[in-house]
């Protein structure tokens, strides 16, 4: 095939990926429809979120400098989050914490803003299954190595992979490249999904403070793993999501994690949301050919002594 | 051939410091930063696939042929880093230098490929370290 060729297909290509978001979007907030509830939301309880205009630690601008232009609105005054974006991560999808290079393991500058020590406030149970998923046998249970849904809340915020927010007045979608999507209704009427339903993602809800996107999200099912290190939640996970728009491609996104089994108080991470006016979504098929899958898993029964 | 090769290495050597590495697993679960190589071969096949692309390598050792398969990022992260179906043909000789697999199998995470004429390329590796550990950093 020649490189022209190619790109051809690659016109092609997007175009069917551009029609495959339309559709997912129209699929997504209809899906949503069919979960809507009467009650209100509860109220935000999201904790030190900054104002907009905050700076993070070591908060790069990448192309949000000062040349970026304002926030984005909608015709209704909102801020318009849409677009392709890359979470600057900071090496969090390799630890929560600041954290030094080890082997094949990347560093990691910390994005972790409240306590103000930067640590994960781990209960003494946690940390002993923390070290036990660190160990080379535990890397194939994390659930990504699987190509198991998206990476998570929040962690597919901060994973070296793009995603697109779509938004109307009254959905926020997430097509995260990697795996998935993610649907936040924007409803002040509605509550939480029934107690014993447990999601990948939680049930989230929107609503705006100001020109902040807060998402309340419950309804875990605790099997996500925060990074690639192991980092822990259970499903008495509750987040609040704060996503604070900075100039026109820039997005502040403070999460405060809510896990009374698993820490011993809640904390909030912070990390910058970064749109690229000329990215495109390409379609990435996770376990199309997976081989890691199995040599890891290799390693897990050479660990547990079943090979 | 080969001046496209190495136009595409010029062309996106810059970008790679930048570009994210695309993994959906541990480095360190699968590869054994206790085992790095370093093997030359010529390229049987380079396969576009998710979540990570492979590039298989047929290395001649002592007059017997082995065949290596060397993970790289995912095929989209290498398409955004400039990589194009046709840059890497069957037959073309690379050093490869990576880490091997924990199963002890032909299997290695590939960090950087020279060609030929010297010219290397931190290749779309799925290690964000690969460049500094490579590089002695």
């Amino acid at each position: 095939m020649s490189r022209m060729e190619f790109r051809m297909q690659h016109s092609e290509f997007r175009t069917v990926v551009r029609l495959a978001l339309g559709v997912a979007l129209v699929a997504v907030l209809a899906i949503g429809d069919a979960f809507a509830q009467d009650a209100p939301p509860p109220p935000p309880r999201g904790r030190g979120a900054g104002a907009a205009g905050q700076a993070g630690p070591g908060g790069g601008r990448g192309r949000g400098g000062p040349e970026a232009g304002p926030i984005r609105r909608l015709p209704d005054g909102k801020p318009d989050l849409s677009g392709f974006y890359n979470g600057n991560g900071r090496g969090a999808n390799y630890g929560l914490e600041n954290h030094p290079t080890q082997g094949l393991t990347p560093g990691g500058q910390g994005i972790i803003v409240d306590p103000p020590d930067g640590k994960l406030p781990m209960q003494e149970w946690a940390k002993a299954e923390l070290a036990s998923r660190q160990t080379p046998a535990r890397g194939y249970d994390d659930p990504t190595a699987h190509c198991i849904m998206a990476a998570g809340v929040p962690r597919a915020f901060y994973v070296p992979s793009p995603f697109f927010i779509m938004q109307t007045p009254t959905d926020v979608a997430v097509l995260f490249e990697r795996m998935a999507w993610r649907r936040i209704p924007i409803d002040a009427n509605r509550k939480h999904l029934p107690d014993n339903v447990r999601l990948w993602q939680g049930d989230s809800i929107g609503h705006w403070e100001g020109d902040t996107l807060v998402v309340d999200s419950t309804n875990f099912n605790g099997k996500p793993w925060l990074n690639e290190a192991g980092e822990i939640t259970s499903h008495a996970l509750h987040v609040v999501e704060r996503f604070t728009p900075v100039n026109a491609t820039t997005i502040m996104y403070r999460a405060t994690l809510t896990d009374p089994i698993v820490y011993t108080r809640p904390f909030t991470i912070e990390v910058q949301l970064i749109r690229d006016p000329e990215g495109e979504m390409l379609e990435v098929a996770c376990h199309e050919d997976n081989q890691d899958l199995q040599h890891m898993k290799d390693v897990k029964d050479a660990g547990t002594g079943l090979k | 051939m080969r001046g496209k090769i190495l136009s595409v290495v010029a062309a996106v050597a810059f970008v790679l410091a930048a570009a994210p590495a695309i993994a959906h697993h541990s480095f360190a679960a699968e590869f054994d930063e206790n085992k790095p190589i370093k093997l030359t071969g010529k390229v049987v096949e380079m396969r576009w696939s998710n979540p990570h692309a492979w590039i298989y390598l047929d290395v001649n050792n002592n007059g017997k042929t082995e065949r290596w398969a060397f993970e790289t990022g995912a095929a989209n992260g290498l398409f955004r880093r400039g990589w194009r179906k046709e840059d890497l043909p069957a037959g073309t000789v690379l050093v490869i230098q990576g880490w091997q697999a924990r199963n002890g199998s032909n299997t290695a995470n590939a960090g950087s490929i020279t060609f030929q004429d010297g010219k290397r390329l931190f290749a779309g590796s799925s290690n964000p370290n690969a460049e500094r550990l490579l590089e002695g950093k």
